[in-house]
């Protein structure tokens, strides 16, 4: 008998084999009981009491009780007028920012993988945008845009170019907040469209182009159909993270020039936070949560992602 | 067994006295910038003489609002003291989350504060304004004024600004010289906030006011009003382009850099303009009260002021530190840590009104003695907010400035449940 046997008496075995044999039985559980605790705390009971919220009218004053009403928030929804301005800017934003990330980082992603594979480096220079804080970026871009001090303006007036006012026109204020989320997100759909293309085969390229088939055709038969996997989780995630634009706004241009750019994140934010409506507040977010759902599995019906 | 024990106790004692020295006496909120950083200096000072710990937990600007008014509405009780932007008030002292300081005053044998604090600067802090009890004591002495530079002024025959005539003459000749890289006039026209605080000088100098005196009635689109809207969007017309988005600080770069002659502007923004390193304009720009229109000028009044929260558990300790943090002696530093005074005794001390940095005081407290405060309303965030979409878009000319005022009077009467 081994030394270490001897520590291991009888009597503490039987006492805990009760115990040893529940939790070998319940091993699974245990092990997942931390994560599931986390997420209840964490996911499931916000969720649950964003729900609570929304259907209540709750006073910044904490003793006056929470008054339930019903579909009231909701309702509430149909006639505010800045809510429809924000769904309609989250909608633009969402639509062209998206848009324009994807042909960009496909195109790039296309161009490297073909001609330029060895340029790892560029790769990873194309990537720094994405690694930055958004919060740092918008900073940036602040100082880029300013009129009188920015360096585009600087670069405008160097080329004999008329000044702009870039954030601050009502004409230009969401190109402008597109234009920075595409600088930092591009590289995002490029690293992926990057990882897609690395996976594809080769023969089906080999024998499109022994018969002949043009390096478009090979595009759109092949190198489409192949990497729509991808695509639909690319699309799909800047779409989600698209939809809660936040950090862009709020420094750039606070939601103006004349409401053009702000966008559903920024109301919710103001409503929860400074007009102290957080019920209401709850409606619209639950709103945003519905739409980004819907929108998700139509797009993945749509993708073949589902099965 | 014993020697496990003891070590085990002694373990515990030394975390439980690194946790003791980590907890605070008093909690404070308060914003970041020179306001904040004042205040925490003073709390440092206050632990070392009177021995109490005083935390001060800093935030940004919108932050502080958000983080009071949650910790009111959730009876939290992690902060004992708030630095209020005085327009918060109102919402503060409504919804309960602010103490009475009346009985607090009568504890130390005192009436209320005293009569060295400006009159102006007391109103503030009295719920409903200067009539109500004492909710909170004013900390630094803000109020807007007007920035100029006075030798360019000069040279298009104005000499000093009295009138928003005399501003706009001078702004368009200035404009008009500068080719597009200078301005004769320059304000804050980024959306909610910025724009609703340098129209409301305006506003009030034509005049004008958002409610009537018992405010029963919103009065926004009017002929004052108006007439306001006229001179702000001739303003605009002079200014750079792109204020659609500025906020106080491109506004104070632009003075200090010498691109544009003149706006309002916050007193802290001195201390910037006589800094060598930070201005080229240092020891031109000239300061005034705000220029009338129809009616004598009157500036935004933007105190900072401190209230003790209703949840707090430390109640009297947390009014001691108020009342020294608010005595002269303590003004008076806070003044020389760069925060504007809240007293009398402080703004006229020779000390302090001789050095060049403090040249702006006599002019700043006429600004304080000549100032309004923004509408008293619970719902000042969410007015201001509908108030300054309006002239935003008729600043950036999606709609008439007619079109803007019957807008906001719409929009304010929604809010407010007034007609």
């Amino acid at each position: 008998m081994l030394k270490s046997d001897k520590g291991t008496s009888a009597a503490p075995l039987r006492l805990g084999s009760g115990l040893e044999r529940w939790a070998e039985r319940h091993l699974r559980y245990l092990m997942l009981a931390p994560t599931v605790l986390i997420l209840l705390a964490l996911t499931i009971f916000p969720s649950i009491y964003m729900f609570y919220a929304a259907v209540h009218r709750i006073s910044p004053n904490p003793d006056l009780p929470w008054e339930f009403i019903g579909i009231g928030n909701f309702a509430r929804l149909l006639s505010d007028g800045q809510f429809q301005v924000a769904l309609r800017n989250t909608a633009i934003f969402t639509i062209v920012a998206v848009t324009i990330e994807f042909l960009l980082g496909l195109g790039l992603a296309m161009l490297l993988d073909k001609y330029i594979r060895r340029l790892t480096f560029l790769k990873t220079v194309l990537m720094i945008p994405m690694m930055l804080p958004p919060i740092a970026v918008a900073i940036t871009w602040k100082l880029i845009y300013e009129p009188q001090f920015g360096v585009l303006n600087e670069i405008m007036f160097r080329l004999g170019l008329p000044l702009q006012a870039w954030a601050g026109d009502v004409n230009l204020a969401m190109f402008s907040i597109i234009v920075a989320d595409v600088w930092q997100w591009t590289p995002f759909i490029f690293l992926l469209m990057l990882a897609g293309l690395a996976s594809l085969p080769v023969e089906p390229y080999e024998a499109a182009a022994l018969d002949g088939a043009s390096s478009w055709r090979q595009f759109w038969d092949l190198t489409i159909p192949f990497l729509k996997p991808v695509i639909a989780i690319a699309l799909l995630l800047r779409v989600m993270d698209a939809l809660r634009l936040f950090d862009l706004v709020f420094i750039l241009t606070g939601g103006g020039p004349a409401d053009r750019t702000k966008v559903l994140s920024l109301y919710i934010y103001q409503v929860a936070y400074r007009f102290a409506d957080p019920g209401y507040a709850a409606a619209i977010s639950l709103f945003v949560l519905f739409v980004t759902i819907v929108l998700s599995t139509w797009f993945m019906k749509r993708m073949r992602l589902a099965e | 067994m014993v020697r496990k024990l003891c070590l085990t106790l002694a373990i515990a004692a030394s975390a439980l006295a690194i946790s003791s020295a980590a907890w605070a006496d008093i909690t404070i909120l308060v914003p970041s910038g020179s306001e904040g950083d004042g205040l925490r200096a003073a709390a440092a000072d206050y632990a070392k003489i009177k021995g109490t710990k005083v935390e001060a937990v800093q935030a940004p600007y919108a932050n502080v609002f958000e983080q009071g008014a949650n910790a009111g509405a959730t009876k939290s009780g992690v902060f004992d003291i708030i630095l209020m932007d005085d327009p918060w008030i109102p919402f503060f002292a409504e919804n309960g989350h602010l103490e009475d300081l009346t009985p607090y005053f009568k504890n130390a044998g005192l009436e209320g504060p005293d009569n060295d604090f400006l009159s102006k600067s007391l109103a503030i802090c009295r719920n409903p304004y200067n009539t109500g009890p004492y909710v909170c004591l004013p900390y630094v002495g803000n109020a807007q004024m007007f920035f100029y530079d006075a030798a360019k002024f000069k040279e298009t025959g104005v000499e000093s600004p009295k009138t928003w005539d005399d501003v706009l003459k001078a702004a368009k000749a200035l404009t008009e010289q500068g080719g597009g890289r200078y301005f004769g006039y320059v304000f804050r026209g980024g959306q909610g906030n910025p724009v609703v605080a340098d129209f409301m000088p305006i506003f009030w100098s034509y005049g004008a006011d958002m409610f009537n005196a018992d405010r029963t009635k919103v009065t926004i689109d009017t002929p004052e009003g108006a007439a306001a809207m006229k001179t702000f969007m001739a303003l605009r017309d002079v200014s750079p382009k792109g204020v659609e988005s500025y906020n106080a600080n491109e506004v104070g770069t632009a003075l200090a850099a010498g691109t544009a002659a003149s706006s309002i502007n916050w007193p802290n923004w001195v201390a910037t303009f006589e800094d060598p390193s930070q201005s080229k304009m240092v020891g031109k720009i000239s300061y005034s009260p705000i220029p009338a229109g129809t009616k004598p000028g009157s500036s935004e009044i933007g105190h900072w002021t401190m209230g003790i929260m209703s949840a707090s558990k430390n109640k009297q300790e947390a009014f001691d530190f108020m009342i020294w943090a608010t005595s002269p002696e303590q003004i008076k530093i806070s003044a020389e840590r760069g925060n504007p005074p809240v007293r009398a005794s402080v703004f006229t001390d020779q000390e302090l009104t001789k050095q060049e940095k403090f040249r702006h005081y006599p002019v700043l407290m006429e600004a304080i003695q000549a100032s309004t405060p923004r509408p008293r309303h619970p719902k000042w965030p969410e007015i201001e907010n509908a108030f300054g979409i309006e002239l935003s878009k008729a600043v950036a000319g999606t709609i008439t400035p007619e079109e803007a005022l019957k807008n906001a009077q719409a929009a304010v009467e929604q809010i407010t449940g007034l007609k």
